[in-house]
């Protein structure tokens, strides 16, 4: 994508066209260091350089390189990379737990950018780029418009989107490292949106801005354990969101019926968790496995456990092999579980983890898993020879790879929206008194995911689908039993508006036709 | 013989006694025998259907012949291709119950039903039953199909309800499993909360203490207690209950700097305790 090196103009001109990005994809380093070298410092706010209009690239900014075209793998190395930086200097690293304000030295990488479609900066463009960006995106149009109602937390009465639109100039802001305006348009933001209230898509940039602020402010939860209270917060939450949504247990019981089919026969079944969560789905599956085994008056097989976990799961972790054990035991079942940490895997690949002659694996797996340890244990997955390898995705689909940082917050934004409607319709069909419990669920079980799917979108990991087929993966077709069971779920829930829709191999669970977690049965 | 399931595609008619005649023409054909209904239908006699059959079978079978061709081979003056049209029609359907019915089989009774009725109608074209009515060998098809389909509603409705058992059974081994969880959790956070708000009240009363002796008192008169008596009145102090924080939706003792009531009041205790130097021999005896 060529891009003159001329004026505002022909950038908004081909912003409009939907088809260059803005300032282009890959700017001399020389010109970043040049105009924006000097630190963003308290005292003298660079913010002088950006113009009122949002466009943040003044003119003399330009890049004069064009050759971006065969750059783009390269560039995903970098980004990666930069990401990185940006998140180390900002105290944010998983190794450093030291809250820096802000980073005094920026390094002369190029920014985050594509030359996929860029998201307008402007309200103005906001609006007509929608439809161009994003056919989905039309539904968050819509929720926008009802905005207009909900006004107590909302200076701007006529204009809804103005949050929305903040929250992508500040996304914006990280990508050009302009840490000085983020925090200056988050204060605004603040000021704005002072409470979850309102409706889905306001309650989503409630939660959304609380994440990109907490980028800014330093490691809080992410680098840190969980406190004892926290901890039995999220539980509580947790255990409220399977009562009132299908999600969790559609993709719980659709993985589990994956594996449980896989590995019917073996004597020993060996499952590889990278996203253990609680734990509370092996619970079913070990019922199932012993439920079975007594229906063919067979010994049960034994369960081993691997789970792979972040560094400070530690709390977690006992708890959930505690109560594992117990379950184990009252099942009679020989069991045993092992937990393994994200960079020991990441050092060690599957070496860091025991295998016995003779079992039968299955590897369960997650679409963040990628943002944070990269695709490349993939590679190492066929020499262990796993039965079945199960993916939840439950994650907004995004276009093009790799994306703008705004276009996952724009991405993020109503895909959470549709998650929050979703669970709003529990509430109103008689889910129970007072919306204290979805707070809490907002709180302890999506913020969370908010704050790492920003946190980690930084990190231009190619689609886990993508890496899948190129390490010559196939999908596995879902049985019947998975369906019919997914069918008998939501026929559970009170609520209307599911449903089960198969996309290729992989399953979904929509909310009136939009995705909000897929699950998948992949072997070699 | 036959190819495999095809669709009946033909001209929107079904197996309906849909043919029309011309009451004019046909009354002195020898082989067509004629109703006498106010609508004049064709009906089809045993000999008039082994024509049919015959014909059919030279033409490679229900799904290759066509009216037209069968109406040829046929040679029966007055025959027109409407009834043909209807009556091949017909003749396809039983053919391709039969075929569903061995086909879609997956219980062991539906196989054995089928072999039932595929032996009244496979291959019997031959020897269909005396009655020679048309209708006779619609309804046994239809018959035949809804049959086919009862049974294979039947088995989903077996698996669907096998389905339910089992979902319950996980979704209950799931609830089971969080609740004991949480309660876990809530025990560790209660048993944190103690161990901390302890060492809290003891850390302050240490403080207290060691200002105490700064100040005047000969240390001979400060009255240490021993580490089981501290412990004890810790143990005393405390009751908490698992309930309560399974149940409130306000936060349990937050953090260690948050003081709990029941910190609060063990200090008290402890206070009223050490700061009475009168009740020092109490503090030593017990």
């Amino acid at each position: 994508m060529k891009l003159p090196s001329s004026n505002i103009n022909n950038i908004k001109q081909q912003v409009s066209s939907g088809g260059g990005a803005i300032g282009g994809n890959r700017y001399e380093p020389k010109s970043v260091l040049d105009v924006r070298r000097s630190p963003p410092s308290p005292i003298t706010g660079k913010s002088s350089e950006f113009h009122s209009s949002g466009v943040v690239f003044p003119e003399d900014q330009l890049p004069n390189n064009n050759n971006n075209n065969n750059n783009i793998e390269h560039g995903m190395i970098h980004q990666f990379e930069e990401w990185d930086s940006l998140m180390k200097e900002l105290g944010l690293h998983d190794d450093s737990s030291k809250s820096a304000a802000y980073p005094l030295d920026l390094p002369d990488l190029p920014p985050i950018h594509t030359e996929a479609n860029a998201p307008a900066t402007t309200a103005m463009l906001f609006h007509s780029e929608f439809e161009n960006l994003n056919p989905n995106l039309n539904s968050a149009l819509d929720f926008m418009g009802q905005d207009d109602e909900d006004d107590e937390n909302n200076n701007s009465n006529g204009n809804g989107f103005d949050f929305v639109d903040e929250l992508i100039r500040i996304a914006e802001c990280f990508e050009t490292r302009s840490i000085q305006l983020a925090q200056v348009i988050l204060a605004r933001l603040n000021q704005r949106l002072r409470a979850p209230n309102g409706k889905a898509l306001q309650r989503a940039a409630y939660y959304f801005k609380e994440a990109l602020q907490s980028l800014l402010t330093g490691p809080t939860r992410p680098t840190q354990s969980s406190s004892s209270s926290e901890i039995v917060h999220s539980i509580k939450a947790f255990k409220t969101f399977s009562n009132v949504s299908p999600i969790p247990m559609f993709s719980d019981f659709t993985a589990n019926q994956a594996m449980l089919e896989a590995v019917d026969g073996a004597m020993i079944v060996h499952v590889i968790d990278f996203d253990i969560g609680l734990g509370g789905h092996w619970a079913s599956f070990m019922k199932e496995i012993a439920e079975k085994a007594e229906v063919r008056k067979v010994h049960s097989p034994a369960v081993r456990i691997t789970a792979v976990v972040p560094e400070e799961y530690e709390t977690e972790s006992k708890l959930i092999r505690d109560n594992l054990w117990q379950f184990a035991r009252g099942l009679k079942l020989r069991f045993d579980i092992e937990f393994v940490s994200f960079p020991t895997f990441e050092y060690l690949s599957f070496k860091s983890i025991k295998f016995i002659d003779g079992e039968k694996t299955a590897v369960l797996l997650n679409s963040t898993v990628f943002h944070r340890i990269g695709a490349g244990f993939i590679n190492d997955l066929r020499r262990i020879s796993p039965h079945v390898i199960v993916c939840v995705d439950g994650e907004p689909l995004t276009g093009a790879e790799p994306s703008f940082f705004r276009q996952t917050v724009i991405d993020g934004l109503e895909f959470y929206s549709t998650l929050l409607e979703s669970l709003e319709a529990a509430n109103v069909g008689g889910g129970g008194g007072g919306s204290d419990w979805m707070r809490k669920i907002e709180t302890f079980v999506l913020l969370p995911k908010i704050t790492a799917a920003v946190e980690a979108s930084g990190r231009q990991a190619p689609s886990w689908r993508e890496v899948f087929g190129r390490a010559g993966m196939r999908a596995m077709e879902m049985s019947q039993f998975a369906e019919f069971q997914a069918d008998c779920l939501l026929r559970r829930v009170q609520v209307r508006g599911f449903h089960v829709a198969k996309r290729q191999a992989e399953m979904v669970l929509c909310w009136h036709d939009r995705p909000l977690v897929s699950t998948s049965a992949w072997r070699f | 013989m036959y190819s495999g399931i095809h669709t009946i595609s033909l001209d929107g008619r079904h197996g309906d006694f849909s043919g029309h005649l011309d009451a004019t023409g046909f009354a002195g054909d020898p082989c067509l025998v004629l109703t006498t209904d106010p609508k004049p239908r064709l009906r089809w006699t045993s000999e008039l259907h082994e024509r049919f059959v015959d014909a059919v079978t030279q033409l490679g079978g229900p799904d290759k012949a066509t009216p037209k061709t069968i109406l040829r081979t046929m040679g029966v003056k007055g025959l027109t291709l409407y009834h043909l049209k209807s009556h091949l029609q017909k003749f396809r359907l039983g053919k391709q119950s039969c075929k569903e019915l061995t086909e879609n089989s997956k219980d062991a009774s539906c196989i054995a039903e089928s072999q039932d009725t595929g032996s009244s109608t496979t291959s019997s074209t031959r020897m269909l039953p005396q009655d020679s009515n048309d209708g006779f060998q619609v309804t046994e098809a239809l018959r035949v199909q809804m049959e086919v389909q009862r049974r294979l509603h039947e088995q989903l409705e077996v698996s669907s309800i096998k389905v339910q058992r089992r979902l319950q059974l996980r979704i209950e081994a799931q609830g089971k499993y969080l609740q004991s969880i949480l309660e876990k959790a809530c025990k560790a956070l209660n048993d944190q909360a103690v161990a901390t708000a302890g060492l809290e009240a003891a850390r302050e009363e240490l403080s207290e203490l060691a200002i105490k002796v700064a100040n005047d008192c000969p240390p001979s008169v400060i009255p240490i207690p021993s580490l089981p008596e501290v412990a004890a009145y810790l143990e005393n102090g405390f009751a908490p209950s698992i309930d309560s924080c399974l149940t409130s939706n306000n936060s349990p003792v937050n953090s260690p700097a948050g003081q709990s009531p029941q910190a609060a009041l063990l200090k008290k205790r402890q206070r009223a305790v050490f700061s009475d130097p009168s009740r020092m021999d109490d503090v030593w005896i017990s």
